[in-house]
């Protein structure tokens, strides 16, 4: 090693004797050469009676930090040394590469103590962290490339991938309410198919609060087909957010031979980060061996290698257990899925649910914490990602964890979810109209369901058992392989034209390193292959990201486009998906479906679908809204008849949401809040004048009739439903002073739930139904078609800006105008169409 | 080794104890808290005789009582070139770790027969001779402490199984 003198030396400073010869060895701190320098210094003078400074001569020895024998002397005798200067190399007997606890693992002598001489700490030569189970054993940077050159052997010899593997929500789904045991113990539960195979461990010395409860784990449906095809071409490794003794107990249940995993599990104990994960904890030196399958991508700062798997969400509305630590989860879920349930629990109860409403959201508090979806504003996200350093919010993270867990002990959101469904049945017996919505939800529920529908009790069961995604991850993960080890036989096979000069005597070492140099990296095949699927597609998401998120930065955004989307704000010529909510048919989705066929309306599920399977699914069965856009009449979304797709169950269900969703002031989709404060909005509204002003000039005045139409709608509609949350709400917002940019932004997101109603109440004949049979007034169904001169005065007193008189007068004559063009349009477009 | 060596605690007690079976809580009170723990230097095994229990003190400003107690315990403390036996916990590809009772050693490779392989195939990894002496998951081996590092309430080590009759312990 190199011998260099410190800054901290009186430059320039001259050599004046070598005390050893090359070769020799020195111990530590013994003088390796001596030296002059000169100071001033103030002297007493006796002759002028008085201090003077001189300058004088010192000599000083210079001293070795290192230890060893000594291969060469940089310097000679008499040489003037002006700064920090290689002097000798120092061939040391311990490097000192693995340290273990502060001790170096090969000498056993203590790092951490430093010398009066020393430069460098010792602990700073070993900083890798290789091994999974323990953080004290550090390498250095040149012992893990050695490790990492050895394991790559191993791995091309046995033809494997190393696969890091996470563990909840991924392979399993984890939850401590202890419903789930009851259920297991009661055959005659609706939940008792599902719940029959759960597994449950104990934990024993887990916090002060979650102190032996316990776990109730439910494997993904054909794990362990999947751990055994993936086994044969991957090394498997765990790295989970749960503590040391929850990932032991896991791989108890899913490996108990341990002959997938073995020792390589690495959890939130070992991992060095309680908000990240981090391949070069595992993989130090090179990552080009291996695939990541994670259910988060932002834990993996959406990592190349990661292939983002669909959480699984078995126990429903319970989400990650051990995800406290990580910043909330920023992606709106999935697919539109399971809690969808409760969701249409509420729709097929009759109007007393106020007084029931109570319960849910109770319910819904416990796993608030995990599975909040969209609306985590990004001053949460960053708050939760910087604050994890200082000890007091580590401890703030793992009491909340506590608190969470003893939430769900206590609360039981399972238990209240299936009463709350029960209780929908029993309104759906009692009420003989209801039952046909009952008997709808029935057909569109998964296969488990029908089954226990002839049950007896004709209980709805809340937890269903459907998930197909493993079977295609594996599928995915082989292709992965067999595309990696073709390439590495190409390359290899390419190679071999320059191995000639490489057979030359003298570079028999350097080929094996060169070896390593061809090998393929799984990221950049991955991508390009992930790429592929989505090539071409061009897509808008409407109804489906909540507002004010930018879209761009947005996890599915981000999913989407790793799969070779584009992903665009508005409308265009290019535009070939548009991404929407069955349930709200938007600005968007009625531009899209003016230009005809040419744009797939499609839910999520056909996005996720694309996602899972890694290739593009034909739309047919995920299509919606595929009718034409104006006339508004009657019938039953085509995604109806696909219902056979798992995923697609649920989101029709949530088609059928009706009741809740037409009073915008007690249900808000996606978080959306209407009563925004002012400044929130102003911030929104640089984005949103782009929005407004980027489309085309053949496309604005549709734009704007759709607005109009929608607002007059809504107007029309606030003035005949004359519920408590409404006139409260019209209330607050006339109250504010919402300056006149503002104000047309707040218009918009009124108007989207205007037209929402409009679009309840007009969409589905079976919807109609319902409500009919509810017997609940509402001439919603009246106000399909608009007039604009009718409604203008009914908008008038809730004009929320107050102050626009003139300026609105000038609008009632261009929306006239507009609507009139506008209806002529799309007559049209019907002619055109028959 | 073992020692028999006689240590002081202090322990403050709430006021709520305070009444004839205060000794009572006091003994309760030092075994727990000073069996099994690590000073660093050594583990205390366990506590022997209690010699002691000094006049209480009331803290000032709590209302504590202090209490010194002075007591004998059972002492382990590993020393440098001391050879013990211990258990294998996990077996890496720079080595592997041992627990000797509550001290975590770690053998490094270097410090292994040269002719030891690792393999890192099959369920678990291990370290094998041609002989077959094989150091896997929850063998016993008899190793030497090369140096030791104690933090406050944690010690560390480095052993070696490179000398004779060192090595896999078959019990």
């Amino acid at each position: 090693m190199r011998l260099n003198t410190p800054e901290s030396l009186l430059y320039p400073i001259t050599v004046t004797k070598l005390l050893h010869q090359p070769g020799d060895d020195i111990e530590q701190n013994a003088p390796l050469f001596t030296y002059e320098y000169k100071s001033t210094v103030t002297e007493w003078d006796p002759d002028s009676r008085e201090d003077v400074e001189r300058i004088k001569s010192f000599y000083a020895d210079f001293e070795s930090e290192l230890e060893g024998n000594i291969t060469s002397y940089n310097v000679r005798k008499g040489q003037v040394l002006q700064g920090r200067t290689n002097v000798a190399e120092i061939e040391e007997a311990c490097k000192h590469e693995i340290q273990f606890g502060g001790i170096c693992a090969n000498c056993g002598k203590d790092m951490t103590t430093v010398q009066y001489n020393s430069t460098a700490k010792n602990t700073d030569r070993a900083t890798v962290n290789t091994v999974h189970g323990h953080t004290q054993l550090l390498v250095s940077q040149a012992e893990a490339s050695r490790a990492d050159e050895e394991a790559k052997r191993r791995l091309l010899d046995t033809k494997k991938l190393s696969l890091v593997v996470d563990l909840d929500q991924t392979i399993i789904h984890a939850t401590v309410e202890p419903t789930v045991g009851e259920w297991q113990n009661d055959p005659s539960n609706p939940n008792y198919d599902a719940v029959k195979d759960v597994r449950k461990f104990q934990l024993i010395d887990e916090g002060p609060v979650a102190k032996g409860c316990w776990y109730y784990i439910k494997l993904r449906p054909g794990l362990q087909r999947f751990l055994e095809l993936v086994s044969e071409c991957y090394e498997l490794h765990i790295y989970t957010m749960g503590t040391r003794a929850y990932a032991e107990n896991i791989v108890k249940i899913i490996d108990p031979d341990r002959k997938f995993f073995g020792q390589r599990i690495l959890s939130r104990d070992e991992s060095g980060s309680m908000t990240a994960k981090n391949l070069k904890r595992l993989f130090p030196v090179d990552t080009k061996m291996v695939v990541i399958i994670d259910d988060r991508g932002d834990v993996w700062q959406w990592s190349p290698n990661l292939i983002k798997v669909s959480p699984y969400d078995f126990f429903v509305g319970i989400g990650d257990i051990n995800s406290s630590f990580l910043p909330k989860r920023p992606e709106l879920e999935a697919k539109p899925s399971k809690p969808a349930n409760t969701d249409h629990a509420a729709t097929a109860d009759s109007p007393d649910t106020s007084s029931q409403d109570a319960s849910p959201k109770v319910a819904a508090t416990a796993p608030a914490a995990t599975t909040t979806n969209g609306d985590v504003s990004a001053v949460d996200r960053l708050v939760s990602m910087a604050g994890n350093q200082d000890e007091g919010s580590m401890k703030e993270k793992i009491d909340e964890q506590d608190e969470q867990i003893t939430e769900q002990l206590e609360n039981r959101p399972l238990l209240q979810k299936q009463k709350f469904l029960d209780a929908a049945e029993e309104e759906a017996r009692a009420s003989p109209a209801v039952e046909a919505a009952a008997e709808l939800l029935a057909n569109n529920g998964s296969e488990t369901e029908q089954e226990v529908l002839p049950h007896p009790k004709y209980r709805q069961n809340l937890l269903q058992d459907d998930d197909t995604e493993l079977g295609y991850l594996g599928q995915n993960l082989s292709n992965i392989h067999q595309v990696y080890f073709d390439e590495y036989q190409k390359a290899k096979a390419g190679a071999k034209g320059g191995r000639v000069a490489e057979l030359r005597p003298g570079h028999g070492k350097k080929r094996s390193v060169d070896e390593f140099e061809h090998i393929p990296d799984a990221a950049v095949l991955m991508a390009s292959m992930k790429a592929r699927v989505l090539q071409g597609v061009n897509l808008v998401f409407s109804g489906v990201v909540p507002l004010g998120v930018d879209i761009h930065s947005h996890d599915i955004a981000i999913w989407a486009k790793s799969f070779g989307a584009t992903v665009s704000e508005n409308i265009s010529k290019r535009t070939s998906h548009v991404i929407a909510s069955p349930e709200r048919r938007t600005a968007k989705v009625r531009q899209a479906a003016k230009r005809g066929g040419r744009i797939s309306i499609v839910t999520q599920g056909w996005l996720f679908a694309c996602f899972t399977q890694w290739r593009k699914l034909p739309e047919g069965p995920y299509r919606i809204h595929s009718d034409a856009p104006i006339n508004g009449s009657a019938r039953l979304p085509d995604s109806f008849e696909g219902k056979d797709e798992g995923q697609l169950s649920s989101s029709d269900e949530e088609a059928a949401l009706t009741e809740d969703e037409t009073d915008p002031g007690t249900k808000t989709p996606n978080g959306l809040s209407i009563a925004t404060d002012v400044e929130d909005l102003e911030k929104l509204m640089p984005s949103m004048d782009r929005a407004d002003s980027s489309p085309t000039e053949q496309e604005e005045p549709d734009y704007w009739a759709d607005i109009n139409d929608e607002l007059d709608a809504f107007m029309g509609s606030d003035a005949d439903d004359d519920s408590d949350a409404e006139s409260v709400k019209s209330d607050s917002t006339a109250g504010l002073k919402t300056p006149p940019s503002a104000r047309k932004r707040k218009r918009d997101a009124e108007s989207e739930q205007g037209e929402e109603v409009n679009e309840e109440a007009s969409d589905s004949q079976l919807q109609k139904r319902k409500k009919e049979a509810l017997s609940r007034a509402s001439s919603l169904t009246q106000m399909v078609v608009p007039s604009s001169n009718g409604s203008t005065p009914a908008a008038a007193p809730t004009d929320p800006g107050g102050g626009g008189g003139e300026e609105d007068e000038g609008d009632d004559d261009l929306e006239a105008m507009l609507a009139a063009e506008m209806e002529r349009e799309s007559d049209d477009e019907a002619g055109t169409a028959a | 080794m073992f020692f028999v060596k006689t240590l002081e605690h202090r322990i403050d007690l709430h006021p709520s104890f305070f009444s004839a079976s205060a000794p009572d809580f006091i003994r309760e009170k030092l075994y727990q808290d000073v069996e099994g723990t690590n000073t660093g230097t050594f583990m205390i095994i366990a506590v022997l005789q209690i010699d002691d229990i000094s006049e209480p003190k009331i803290a000032p400003g709590t209302g504590f009582a202090q209490y010194n107690v002075g007591y004998r315990a059972m002492v382990w403390r590993p020393f440098r070139g001391e050879v013990v036996d211990g258990k294998v916990t996990n077996v890496v590809n720079n080595g592997f770790f041992a627990d000797v009772g509550g001290l975590a050693v770690f053998v490094s490779k270097t410090m292994l027969p040269p002719t030891m392989k690792h393999n890192a195939e099959g369920s678990t990894p291990s370290w094998s001779e041609a002989d077959g002496m094989i150091i896997e998951k929850d063998s016993q081996v008899r190793l030497r402490i090369k140096g030791i590092r104690g933090e406050l309430g944690q010690m560390y080590a480095i052993g070696s199984i490179r000398e004779d009759y060192l090595g896999y312990l078959n019990l």
